[in-house]
């Protein structure tokens, strides 16, 4: 990953017209978590690259994804972090000097939620004063610092991106902590929503790894970043708060693997072909067809790779990518693994000429063999139903 | 499974525009009827049953509507009735015992037991998690919960923790129910949704399944997580409810206000018990296969000792399983894991092919059985050596033990060696016990061998009593305690994903 580089105006410019009018959003963790997770298809590369929000492209169509949230689901955790913040951060003092062994009751907690403008120029001054204050980790600070809505600011495939950790503890023992507050409630010490730990402790390891980065380029060593993290959530049925520390040290180093992955803005600008746009798709003023028929047209020039329990969890275009699977009849409607058990047979219907027996051509041979004995296999047996097991089975 | 015949069913269904069985037999017991559950919660509120709905599948549904469900008053009592009906019938089912008998012991167990279906695993968890509340409920103020709520609780945690065991009948997720019997052209992760499942296989009139279970999966609501929209309809009129109600926890007064979210409930309800009335009746066609009683034998061994601890003893569950509970208990699925798969494969045709494509499985045809000697130890024995033609190219080392699928439950045979024969192969096996009629197929036959065996090849230890320090917690276990010290705390205000500054955070 490269530190600052300014984007190519001609390459900002390609992704602009990539972008259209489709909504727009920035680079956080969620949404690179969710882009690592849908990574290999050149679709969701270019619309990652061109920072489009891809649950809201489809948005008005049968297709557009529903990603809603319950106002109860935020509510809850607008309230949960309500609480850790209330009376001078009482209850978060609490649960960090209970937490980590150091006493956090006369810690200097800054909120940079606060008093810094909600854009983009308040998030560059929260990462400055975010890496300001990682820095006086040197100095040893005489009581520990907690920073409430850090930003970490990274390059992310060649763009500058802001990343907001919910807390970052510095200074305990002589260690900076990253922290996560999660709204899901913990019972008998187990988590009641097991993906949901694993999505907060990959944030945090994200964290870890910016605030590493952050270090490094104030000069600090960047060891002093812990590899555990404390998640904050509440216990049992009400709210309050209980901390739970984690190494993260693999997830670390998956992260750091993942974020070299991210497609450069630069050459994805440069290979995009200039008929690509997302702008027909997310006119909401056309017609369904239109928006469809255009979102067909992109991804069949970008090429598109459609895991169902990846792309139906984290990316906007599953259900048009999966329309658009079935009507070509293409394997992978049903999943990767099937796709890649039949190369060289281009689609279902074909499969299933093979399946009743139909000569294979030498590119099909070597997948066709297992699908044909397959049918007949199953052609033999689902007649035999109810017969005697004793001298067929 | 074998990718090869996934992708042969995904074929076959898209070009004939119907869902295949992927079974001969049903492998699970279903009761007629079974009762049935379905559930909704408030968003994010993991133990908020917004609505409970329960009843004999064959009928009408009772409802259970808290109105504001995090109010412990309002909570408790809407889920009493609830909660009284559910220790009711568990108490009548364990009432009739039969003897069976197993070596020289003689033991009594339940002679049927109160099956639970539900429309899928989340809701699995949702009633586990709901147990976990409900069973360790302190005195609040010095009001003590209804006893019922007690042992509802308990009863839901066994449910919940008996769903575990591959195979079992007391606790059925139906969309695991259909997604094991049937192939259709959902993925995995897609199967979870019931209603795009029943769509694949009962498609509306001139849909195609892929068609059918697009338009299903956007449209149905199944719980126990609400889908956005819901919650919206839920928090306007729970805003009405609440305002209307003051602070009253009045039944008189809070009942006919709740109508309208009874009502608003009802109507998510009623399609989802369609649904899984549909599902049911569907499944139940289908001839149950011969082990399937067994383990439901197993099923209500379980329930006669659990209704036993908790119903005659007053007893309680642990809420963290020991090292020793533990290491016991991934045995035991582990084993009942394998003893399951073996004896639906074994049993059902259709499920042994995913094993012979894969090469755990040869099928052919008998060329010959002959008897020989060989020298076990220091004594030559009788032993049977079969030579099996099969049509597809058999890959298998010599030595390995295949159990034919007639005595998978007795010895096995072992692959002598294996000859180029035609377009297939011939493989020689030799019997590893005394030949006797049961144990040897006749010339002719198509018979199947496989890896799979239904007996029990060995037999294993209990883990000491006193484990070594190596597995021993480093802290000792957490007492099981209440977890409703929240039941005070003001319920958080829901807040619209457009007032927020950044809803993300709280998926």
């Amino acid at each position: 990953m490269t530190r600052h580089q300014q984007p190519d105006p001609a390459a900002a410019t390609a992704l602009a017209r990539v972008r259209g009018q489709a909504p727009e959003i920035r680079a956080n963790v969620r949404r690179l978590a969710a882009f690592a997770s849908v990574h290999s298809c050149p679709t969701a590369a270019v619309a990652f690259a061109a920072r489009i929000d891809t649950n809201r492209v489809l948005a008005g169509t049968s297709m557009e994804m529903p990603f809603g949230q319950s106002p109860f689901a935020i509510g809850r955790g607008v309230a949960f972090e309500a609480l850790l913040r209330r009376h001078g951060h009482a209850e978060l003092r609490r649960v960090l000097t209970a937490g980590l062994d150091t006493d956090f009751t006369f810690a200097a907690i800054e909120n940079l939620r606060e008093g810094y403008p909600p854009n983009r120029t308040g998030l560059r001054m929260r990462a400055t004063v975010t890496q300001t204050r990682m820095a006086e980790i040197v100095g040893g600070p005489p009581e520990p610092v907690v920073l409430d809505g850090a930003v970490l600011e990274a390059d992310v495939g060649g763009l500058p991106a802001f990343f907001e950790a919910d807390e970052m503890a510095i200074g305990v023992g002589g260690q900076i902590i990253v922290g996560e507050n999660k709204s899901w409630p913990v019972v008998d010490g187990k988590p009641t929503d097991e993906d949901a730990l694993g999505a907060a402790l990959d944030q945090a390891a994200t964290y870890v790894l910016l605030g590493r980065q952050t270090l490094e380029r104030s000069g600090v060593d960047p060891a002093c970043m812990s590899d555990s993290v404390v998640l904050v959530t509440p216990r049992n049925t009400g709210l309050a708060p209980s901390l739970h520390r984690q190494d993260v040290a693999s997830r670390i180093r998956r992260i750091q693997r993942l974020l070299s992955a991210v497609p450069d803005v630069q050459e994805t600008a440069a290979a995009t072909p200039a008929s690509v746009t997302f702008g027909v798709v997310a006119d909401t003023t056309r017609p369904e067809g239109v928006r469809l028929a255009a979102f067909g047209d992109v991804t069949d020039v970008l090429g598109r790779v459609y895991e169902p329990a990846s792309c139906l969890t984290s990316c906007g275009f599953a259900w048009a990518c999966r329309q658009r699977l079935f009507a070509d009849a293409d394997p992978a409607v049903v999943g990767g693994a099937v796709a890649r058990a039949l190369p060289g047979i281009a689609s279902l219907s074909r499969v299933a000429e093979l399946g009743q027996g139909a000569p294979a051509s030498p590119v099909e041979a070597p997948a066709a063999v297992p699908v044909a004995r397959a049918g007949r296999l199953y052609d033999e047996v689902i007649p035999a139903a109810g017969l005697s097991q004793r001298r067929t089975a | 499974m074998s990718t090869a015949l996934e992708a042969y069913f995904a074929a076959r269904i898209y070009s004939e525009g119907r869902a295949l069985r992927r079974t001969t037999l049903r492998h699970v017991h279903l009761a007629d009827p079974p009762l049935a559950i379905a559930m909704w919660r408030l968003g994010g509120e993991r133990f908020r049953a917004a609505a409970v709905a329960w009843g004999p599948l064959d009928g009408p549904f009772q409802l259970a509507v808290p109105g504001e469900p995090r109010n412990r008053d309002l909570y408790f009592a809407a889920l009493q009735p609830f909660a009284i009906d559910l220790c009711a019938r568990v108490r009548r089912a364990a009432v009739a015992k039969v003897a069976r008998q197993r070596g020289s012991v003689i033991e009594h167990i339940p002679a049927d037991a109160l099956q639970l279906a539900v429309p899928n695993s989340s809701t699995v968890a949702a009633l586990g998690l709901l147990g976990r509340y409900l069973a360790y409920l302190s005195d609040r103020g010095g009001v003590a919960p209804h006893p019922a709520l007690l042992e509802a609780g308990k009863h839901l945690r066994f449910y919940a923790r008996h769903a575990r065991v591959p195979g079992q009948s007391l606790l059925i997720p139906l969309d695991r129910l259909v997604a094991g019997h049937w192939a259709t052209l959902l993925s995995p992760f897609e199967q979870a949704n019931l209603a795009a499942l029943d769509a694949q296989i009962e498609p509306a009139a001139g849909l195609h399944p892929f068609e059918a279970s697009a338009a299903a999966e956007a449209a149905a609501r199944i719980g126990p997580e609400p889908t956005e929209d819901v919650d919206r309809r839920t928090e306007a009129l729970l805003a009405d409810f609440n305002a209307a109600r003051g602070i009253s926890t009045d039944p008189d007064i809070t009942g006919p206000l709740a109508e309208p979210l009874r009502e608003h409930y009802r109507s998510l309800t009623e399609p989802v018990w369609r649904l899984m009335g549909r599902v049911v009746t569907r499944e139940r066609q289908l001839a149950a296969a011969p082990s399937v009683y067994r383990r439901f034998e197993s099923d209500r061994e379980a329930f006669g000792r659990h209704v036993d601890w908790v119903v005659t003893q007053g007893g309680y569950y642990r809420t963290t399983d020991t090292p020793r509970q533990a290491a016991i208990t991934l045995r035991r699925l582990e084993d009942t894991l394998a003893r399951y798969e073996a004896d639906q494969a074994v049993e059902d045709p259709a499920l042994m092919i995913g094993h012979l494509l894969d090469g755990d499985a040869i099928r052919g045809t008998v060329a010959s059985v002959s008897q020989t000697k060989v020298v076990v130890k220091v004594r030559a024995v009788a032993r049977a050596v079969m030579a099996l033609d099969s049509t597809d190219p058999v890959t298998l080392p010599t030595g390995k033990l295949l159990w034919w699928t007639a005595t998978a439950s007795d010895q096995p045979w072992e692959v002598q060696s294996v000859q180029p024969n035609g377009a297939g192969s011939r493989v020689f096996l030799m019997l590893t016990a005394k030949p006797t009629p049961e144990r040897l197929p006749v010339v002719g036959d198509v018979i199947t061998l496989s890896t799979l065996c239904t007996g029990q090849v060995a037999f294993w230890l209990m883990p000491p009593e006193n484990p070594p320090w190596t597995h021993r917690p480093a802290t000792p276990l957490p007492v099981p305690d209440p977890i409703d010290a929240g039941d005070r705390e003001q319920p958080a205000a829901p807040v619209d994903a457009a007032a927020a500054e950044d809803p993300g955070r709280y998926t």
